[in-house]
């Protein structure tokens, strides 16, 4: 394999890190600020691809129904997770990890149910937008789909958006102060509980965006949260839990490692990232940033 | 006061109160399944379908329970079988053997279902099979495509009614050996459907064009959402053929990908169902034109009044096309009536006698059960994708019926790996 295949293979790979970042870094944020080990996020995602089936349909398909989907699909997610958190989650942040684990795992069979009641068992397809159809030749020729460009932009303004609402915005600031030391967040006089609340809605429409972003290159279908969960997990794991960088870090090693390992071995392209997280959680158990566990 | 506390009485009276109510959420959680529960007259044949009705699967698994749900109907709308009502019950497994065997048990202990049938998940096929074995008691297999069920592990009780992974890969070899493709390239989900679907392609291919060379071969895991880095390796390697051993909703995955990627126009291949309206109808008028696959029904082909009425009367029951799913679950309940019919009475032996050799009118024409391994003789379509002003979704055009004698597995291949 010459350098441009290489080339080729890791930016195919970047675009796949790019919706695993996005999920994982929401993933993170509740893990870091809440201490909920969410494994409905899966859930949620599924949600927001089906949302975006939904939505792209009601729109037409072409290139407004993508763009509706794009910002309904996520407001959506952030709806339920807002009824989530102040119905049911808000009374739980005192509980120990593993009730939250058992709760949260029961939320997701809830939603698989849901969303079988809502849009039944068939697959669904979401088309790739007009503009965004087709491939172009990148390196040497070897084609490139334009989807993956598009993703490819996606990646870096989600991870600079993120960067602003932790680092400058008040919200971020409280959070992360919140994440260290949370009672006395609340008694200098901040309401912490809608501070949760808002760390919440925001992660899990990270979990929605992802799903209506992989939408247009998969197919729709019920079971698609539990692949994204357990890779989401890893990567916060390998990340360091509760850093949205590490989350960022997490998925371009497992990213990465996924397509240059299926171009060294084919057959076996599958145990590359789980290999990379062995090898990390061997020599950096906590992770490969500080967690703010 | 602290007496009466520390007494065995009090500690009993909580122990019980706590027993009662667990007592109470037991037969809550199990009296759900109770309650549905009716009582066996004997004037109802019944059938015990336990089958996949959560996860992805339920896009295949809904449609068969549909067309038997169709057959039943007209069935008895007829008068019945032998003067009693076709009933049917049915059980989720989840797509978990385990439970899939102790949902077939209950069926049999406490529902006295006189047939069980169903599942997609070759795992509970196996295991059910091997209970339906021991207990003596008829079983169809729906939609798992293990060679094993009627091979390996095949008995006496146990009728496969659709094609299996050997089946598939004999008819596809059939097909791709005319091709003048050399250098071919496997591909497929690393779980036991995609390896056994991609080793009897190649083994059967190698057998009838000993010219084929294969280059090379990937391996993904089930579930596997993003197909794009796979493709561009494999495009890379310069492959002639690829044959894509995908599965469930990874086939609709596989063929968006090789659209972005442009796949489809630079290099063949082919992937049973790729031309089947399950892996068609989710993508509308996006899938990709000029993928290669095999299927054993079509809703539109052969365009027979037969197949028309099948098609109009499920549309109109349903509102969609019925899949290759939906023809399995129709066909399985009509032979499970013409059986008893035939058979004269509702025995067992009786029944399973009448079974063998059994021909019946379809949709597709006449179908027959092969007597000596219980396998339904279907034909196969050899097909590639193309786009219908018809329909909004894609069809399979170039059709190419492979009769079940061009290649089934003969009796003596199949038998010989029963030990």
């Amino acid at each position: 394999m010459d350098a441009i295949g290489i080339l080729n293979q890791a930016f195919v790979g970047l675009s796949r890190t790019v919706i695993l970042f996005i999920v994982s870094s929401g993933l993170s944020l509740i893990l870091g600020v809440l201490r909920i080990p969410n494994v409905a996020h899966g859930s949620l995602y599924m949600i927001g691809a089906f949302m975006a089936f939904t939505l792209s349909k009601l729109f037409g398909g072409g290139n407004l129904g993508f763009w509706m989907a794009l910002i309904g699909a996520p407001c959506a997610v952030a709806l339920i997770s807002l009824a989530a958190e102040r119905g049911i989650f808000q009374h739980l942040y005192e509980r120990e990890h593993l009730m939250l684990i058992l709760l949260t795992f029961a939320f997701s069979l809830v939603f698989g149910d849901l969303v079988k009641i809502i849009w039944g068992g068939e697959y669904k397809s979401v088309p790739v937008p007009y503009m965004f159809q087709g491939f172009v030749p990148l390196f040497g020729g070897l084609p490139f789909p334009l989807y993956n460009i598009f993703l490819l932009a996606c990646g870096p303004i989600i991870a600079i958006l993120l960067w602003l609402l932790v680092n400058k915005t008040k919200i971020g600031k409280i959070a992360r102060a919140a994440a260290v030391d949370m009672e006395m967040v609340g008694a200098v006089g901040i309401n912490v509980s809608w501070v949760f609340a808002s760390v919440f809605v925001i992660g899990c429409s990270l979990a929605g965006l992802g799903g209506v972003l992989v939408a247009p290159t998969v197919s729709v279908t019920l079971g698609m949260d539990h692949t994204l969960i357990m890779e989401a997990f890893l990567i916060v794991i390998m990340g360091g839990l509760g850093n949205i960088w590490g989350a960022l870090l997490g998925a371009l090693i497992f990213g990465l490692t996924q397509s240059m390992g299926i171009l060294v071995w084919p057959q076996f392209g599958i145990i590359f990232p789980y290999l990379a997280v062995v090898v990390v959680l061997l020599f950096r158990p906590t992770g490969l940033l500080k967690s703010t566990w | 006061m602290g007496l009466i506390r520390n007494s065995p009485k009090t500690k009993g009276g909580t122990g019980m109160k706590k027993s009662i109510l667990f007592v109470a959420f037991v037969a809550f959680v199990f009296g759900i399944g109770v309650w549905s529960q009716t009582g066996h007259a004997a004037d109802t044949i019944k059938v015990g379908i336990v089958d996949t009705y959560t996860g992805p699967a339920t896009s295949f698994t809904q449609d068969t329970l549909d067309g038997f749900k169709l057959a039943v109907e007209k069935i008895n709308a007829k008068g019945g079988v032998l003067g009693k009502k076709l009933e049917y019950t049915t059980r989720d497994e989840k797509f978990k053997p385990d439970i899939g065997l102790a949902m077939a048990k209950e069926l049999v202990m406490k529902e006295k279902v006189d047939v069980l049938a169903g599942t997609i998940n070759s795992g509970t096929a196996l295991a059910v099979s091997d209970f339906a074995k021991k207990e003596k008691m008829p079983f169809f297999v729906f939609y798992s495509k293990s060679e094993k069920i009627i091979g390996e592990k095949g008995h006496k009780y146990v009728f496969n009614m659709n094609e299996n992974t050997e089946m598939a890969g004999r008819a596809a070899a059939f097909a791709l050996a005319k091709k003048p493709y050399v250098k071919y390239w496997i591909a497929g989900d690393d779980y036991e459907y995609g390896h056994a679907i991609a080793e009897a392609v190649w083994k059967n291919l190698q057998k009838q064009n000993p010219k084929v060379q294969k280059i090379g071969e990937s391996w993904w895991k089930l579930g596997e959402a993003d197909f794009t880095p796979y493709i561009t390796q494999i495009m890379a390697a310069k492959p002639d053929f690829i044959i894509v051993a995908t599965g469930g909703s990874g086939m609709v995955n596989f063929q968006k990908a090789a659209k972005a990627t442009g796949l489809v126009q630079k290099i063949p291949f082919y992937q049973h169902t790729a031309n089947e309206l399950g892996t068609l109808l989710p993508q509308g008028k996006d899938a990709p034109e000029g993928v290669w696959g095999t299927s054993n029904y079509f809703f539109y082909y052969p365009e027979t009044t037969a197949n028309k009425a099948f098609a109009d009367d499920f549309k109109k029951a349903y509102n969609r096309y019925p899949k290759a799913s939906a023809f399995v679950g129709y066909m399985t309940a009509q032979f499970i009536a013409e059986g008893y019919k035939k058979a004269g009475k509702v025995n067992t032996e009786a029944f399973i006698k009448a079974l063998e050799g059994l021909s019946l009118d379809s949709p597709l024409g006449p179908l027959a059960i092969r007597a000596c391994d219980h396998q339904l003789e279907l034909p196969t379509y050899w097909g590639v994708t193309k786009k219908d002003p018809k329909y909004d979704f894609l069809i399979s055009g170039d059709i190419q019926v492979i009769a079940p004698k061009d290649y089934m597995p003969t009796c003596q291949e199949v038998l010989s790996l029963r030990k």
